[in-house]
């Protein structure tokens, strides 16, 4: 029985080896990302249709680009697993991944030991980058620029003088924890008020009520998405003037915040990666193709990361000087991770330029710091949104 | 068949009776070279994989399968298990030689928590109990930042042994066996013996089991114990692994109906068969792993056509060409005794 | 001949029926004892609280010098009381050399978790089971069919496998509940045969439950008879045959004495 088992496993690896044999002239690309989600699939397809056409078109310098796209589901495991077949089994000569920074941040670990360049798409979870390695590039902003770009705007645009009342909820008071201190170590101010509501609590006036009698310049808001609409309404009700500005937690991007909480939403801001109410031709063009293509109505930046993402990789190839052998797979390997380190003010849906340098810092390897602020422009059903501002970050920003 | 079945069979009898723990040395040894017979590094992780696959499967085996309790809350125990080593390696930069066996004794007290249930509770309201057990401690560790909570917990280290770092697929294949191995051969020599026969017992018939002397909470807590250890060092082995990083959503009930499946396809109470269902299963949603969309929907599949039309699985299948061979053989038996009989007395 | 076991005022009832009420019972070394009743009269509960599977609301049961009411089920086997089940609650999954094995369970030396640390040692005294139990088959005659799985067994089979399960346990009271139920009458007699080769062969005490009144007429020494959960009767078969309360109790007060008296005698 015991040998039996082993002749099984032999047998089932076998026939794997078979059915793997890499062929030459040949640009292989493993990308493995979350698509369990209608869009998940849809951003997956996109990678596939371009890099098809791309092929279409005559390939990188003659080679074709084949492009294995896995199912990561936001799993660890199976993401660690799919980056270890592609680098390993399919010998691919570049890895792209993933959604989940879950996923993203052992996947570092694999490329970085395998000495394969990767490139990720989606995730933003600072760490990723930190760990050192010179075979990871991030086209997504890392969450150490998103963490400070509100409190630089409004420091910079608004005033230091803010109010704080949030919802006792762990996010929330994560949120509203992180901009005071964002403030704190940008401008040295602290809070002009600080109020924490009771769990359950639905009436928030006597805070606000306490708000309006000092002279502040915002009021910042932290809370889940029904609260948030209450406060929004309640700020109105006991009379903070109009020019105060609201500010809220990231709950506030949410698509039901500004239908229950009507115009009160007016002028509250988010930062995105992209919006598709960006009027700049290219993103208009993208809204339409992605809406012809794929029938995707909201384009968010998942979608638009991806397409960042493509458009990087099809640059680094064409200027990589790969000779696509058997034997120089190391060589070539090494060569796209110094050609994705060579892209330098990349101009695409991103709202600023994304550049890639030859460390392996974080200030080199998130190439792209600049988060746009959008801001609604009014409420209800048909609520609007339009671009308040983009910022670009200082490229050390959030490292100690 | 018979060449096929019987060969081996005989072969690790005539090896077992010179000395118990022989065939598991000649296993060792078989063994040894197979990542060598790989092709590439990926095989080599995927046969890792399947060794914390098989020692999960075995554990899961002994409750389920052995002893009959229906427990959903094995990955919730294999999820503290890994947690265990990882917080001991990350934050208290512990050796894997003291987080392993942590790991298997912090899993062996909830296996007495998840254990306690089954005196009162059987099948369904068992299993609806376990995974109350299991998504709790799911959601636990997504909201504990201590436990990295949704982020995951990274940086656990690769075991070393005398300034040897078990730091790649390859080398960890030399770890994991002999515990693989131990994990195994510890299960034959329990469930041979009159602990494995009072966990049948119990599983059989509790009252009958009680009337024949059996202690039947007893051996129900041990067994939830037992398989808990189990699920400690697959988890232990499971962190400790390349790239070191575990995540909730490593232990979610989708992992569970997996592991289940590996018990039910490879056969319930019959240790080999969890075994094969590990190596299958784990091989088979590798080579399908393109179909993702329907992994699951095929997995649950698998498991009702298997409890319907195949409800011993594949070992069960194995099982009953020696168990009918020998009932043949017995009824033969008796009835050339019989007619041995009447033919003396015809004479007589 | 020695007093084994001793129960007085011995009381259990569900939800006010009086399931056992006030039973006094005691048993002889080396007796065969029946229990006759008509259905419902608590024999079964009887037998249950004796082997512990119900706890008893009042009354002591003192055997070996305990008083074993309350006990465990587990440990009141451990301690030499066997019994069979009417429906004989075999390990229909097991071998049937393991059915034995588990029988043996309590004669097992070594702790629950030694077999894989001390392999040889116990590889040794499984043997010495094994052979015991492999004696025991022989004498019930299912030697044969030691290696097949308990569910491929006839019925008759069944009924001497659940006897050889309980003599593995090495009892000093062997309790049979209808050991013969379900048998053709060639078949109870073979089978009432090997049960009094046992108890010989082991020098056992029997008390046996049986609705087959010719058995309990043929083989027990002394019958005691339950009705409504109180023992109406006791004696040897012969002056339980002509006990007034006994024939009520079975057919009511209107039967005239003497259809009652060939009933039982048949």
């Amino acid at each position: 029985m015991k040998r039996l088992g082993t002749c099984a496993v032999l047998a089932a690896l076998m026939t794997t080896v078979a059915a793997t044999a890499a062929s030459a002239e040949t640009i292989r690309i493993g990308a493995t990302m979350r698509m369990i989600s209608e869009n998940g699939q849809k951003y997956g397809q996109m990678m596939q249709d371009e890099f098809d056409a791309i092929n279409a078109a005559g390939g990188i310098n003659g080679a074709e680009v084949e492009l294995i796209l896995l199912n990561d589901e936001c799993k660890s495991d199976k993401g660690v697993a799919n980056a270890n077949r592609f680098v390993y089994q399919d010998n691919v000569h570049l890895v792209i991944g993933s959604t989940c920074s879950s996923v993203s941040l052992p996947i570092v670990d694999v490329t970085a030991q395998a000495e394969v360049p990767q490139i990720i798409p989606h995730s933003t979870n600072h760490e990723i980058t930190q760990k050192g390695s010179e075979w990871v590039f991030r086209v997504p902003i890392s969450a150490r620029y998103y963490k400070g770009v509100m409190a630089k705007y409004v420091g910079e645009n608004i005033g230091t003088n803010i109010a704080y009342v949030y919802a006792s909820d762990a996010a929330a008071q994560a949120d509203t924890e992180g901009l005071r201190d964002e403030m704190r170590q940008q401008f040295g101010v602290e809070p002009a008020y600080w109020g924490q509501t009771q769990e359950k609590e639905i009436d928030f006036r006597s805070h606000l009520l306490k708000i309006k009698t000092l002279d502040v310049d915002a009021v910042f808001i932290g809370a889940l998405q029904e609260p948030m609409a209450r406060f929004l309404v309640q700020s109105y009700e006991v009379g903070i003037p109009a020019d105060v500005k609201r500010l809220a937690n990231s709950s506030a991007s949410n698509a039901p915040v500004p239908k229950l909480a009507g115009d009160a939403i007016k002028g509250v801001f988010f930062s995105a990666a992209y919006s598709d109410s960006d009027d700049r031709q290219i993103a208009q063009d993208f809204n339409q193709l992605m809406k012809e293509r794929y029938d995707v109505d909201k384009v968010d930046h998942d979608f638009s990361q991806a397409w960042d993402l493509i458009r990087i990789v099809e640059i680094a190839l064409n200027n990589a000087e790969l000779e696509l052998t058997d034997e120089s797979l190391a060589a070539d390997r090494a060569a796209i991770r110094d050609a994705i380190a060579n892209v330098s003010d990349y101009q695409g849906l991103a709202s600023g330029p994304i550049s890639f340098c030859a460390e392996s810092t974080p200030e080199c390897r998130d190439g792209n710091r600049t988060p746009v602020l959008i801001e609604y422009l009014s409420g209800g059903e048909d609520f609007e949104v339009g671009i308040l501002d983009r910022v670009t970050m200082p490229v050390d920003f959030g490292l100690e | 068949m018979d060449v096929v079945l019987q060969a081996p069979r005989n072969g690790i009898a005539r090896l077992a009776a010179i000395h118990p723990v022989l065939p598991w040395i000649v296993a060792f040894v078989v063994l040894l070279p197979l990542p060598y017979l790989t092709t590439n590094n990926y095989q080599i992780y995927l046969i890792n994989h399947i060794g914390v696959m098989i020692i999960l499967a075995t554990g899961l085996n002994i409750v389920k399968g052995y002893c009959g309790q229906v427990t959903v809350g094995h990955v919730a125990v294999y999820a503290i298990g890994a947690y265990t080593a990882a917080v001991l390696s990350v934050y208290f930069a512990m050796p894997f030689w003291i987080t392993l066996p942590s790991a298997m004794i912090v899993s062996m007290l909830f296996g007495v928590l998840v254990g306690f249930p089954s005196f009162r509770l059987e099948g369904a309201y068992l299993a609806l109990a376990t995974l109350g057990f299991a998504q709790a401690v799911e959601v636990f560790i997504r909201v504990t930042d201590y436990l990295g909570s949704a982020s995951g917990l990274g940086g656990i280290k690769a075991p070393v042994l005398f300034g040897f770092s078990f730091d790649t697929y390859q080398t960890y294949y030399y770890l994991m066996l002999p515990f693989v191995l131990f994990a195994i051969y510890f299960a034959f020599a329990l469930l041979k013996s009159s602990t494995g026969r009072a966990f049948m017992a119990v599983r059989e018939d509790p009252v009958s089991a009680a009337a024949t002397g059996v202690n039947v909470r007893r051996y129900k807590l041990l067994a939830f114990v037992i398989s808990a250890a189990y699920a400690g060092m697959a988890g232990a082995l499971l962190a400790h692994m390349r790239p070191g990083y575990i995540h909730p959503n490593n232990f979610t009930i989708i992992e569970m109906v997996v592991v289940l499946l590996m018990v039910v396809l490879g056969g319930i109470g019959n240790i080999w068969g969890a075994i094969i269902g590990a190596i299958l299963v784990t091989i088979i949603a590798d080579l399908t792993r393109d179909l993702y969309h329907y992994q699951l929907l095929a997995f649950g599949l698998v498991i009702v056509g298997t409890v319907l039309f195949m409800p011993k699985g594949i070992g069960g299948l194995i099982d009953r060409y020696f168990v009918s061979r020998s009932f043949v053989a017995a009824r033969d038996k008796t009835a050339e005794r019989v007619r041995t009989q009447l033919d003396g007395d015809g004479e007589g | 001949m020695t007093e084994i076991i001793k129960v007085t005022g011995l009381c259990k009832s569900f939800g006010g029926v009086h399931a056992a009420n006030n039973i006094d019972f005691s048993l002889q070394e080396g007796e065969v004892r029946g229990i006759i009743g008509p259905n419902g009269s608590g024999k079964s509960t009887f037998f249950n609280l004796l082997t512990g599977i119900y706890t008893p609301d009042e009354g002591t049961i003192i055997y070996d010098g305990h008083n074993i009411a309350g006990w465990e089920p587990h440990r009141i086997a451990s301690h030499g009381i066997a019994r069979t089940f009417q429906l004989l609650r075999m390990f229909t999954e097991m071998s049937v050399l393991d059915n034995l094995m588990i029988g043996c369970h309590c004669q097992v030396n070594y702790g629950a978790l030694s077999a894989p640390f001390a392999p040889l040692t116990i590889a040794r005294e499984e043997k010495v089971l094994r052979e015991e139990m492999m004696d025991i088959l022989q004498t019930i005659g299912l030697a044969d069919y030691a290696h097949v799985t308990a569910s491929e067994m006839s019925i008759g089979q069944r009924r001497l496998l659940a006897l050889g399960r309980a003599i593995a346990m090495k009892p000093r009271i062997l309790m049979l509940d209808e050991p013969a139920a379900g048998l053709s009458p060639v078949n109870v007699d073979n089978l009432m045969a090997i049960v009094m080769k046992l108890k010989d062969k082991y020098g056992l005490t029997l008390i046996i439950v049986e609705h087959i009144l010719k058995v309990v007429m043929e083989t027990c020494d002394r019958i005691s008879v339950l009705d409504h959960g109180e023992k109406i009767a006791e004696g040897s078969p012969d002056e339980v045959r002509d006990d007034h309360a006994v024939i009520e109790a079975y057919l009511g007060k209107e039967m005239a004495d003497d259809e009652v008296r060939q009933l039982l005698a048949s």
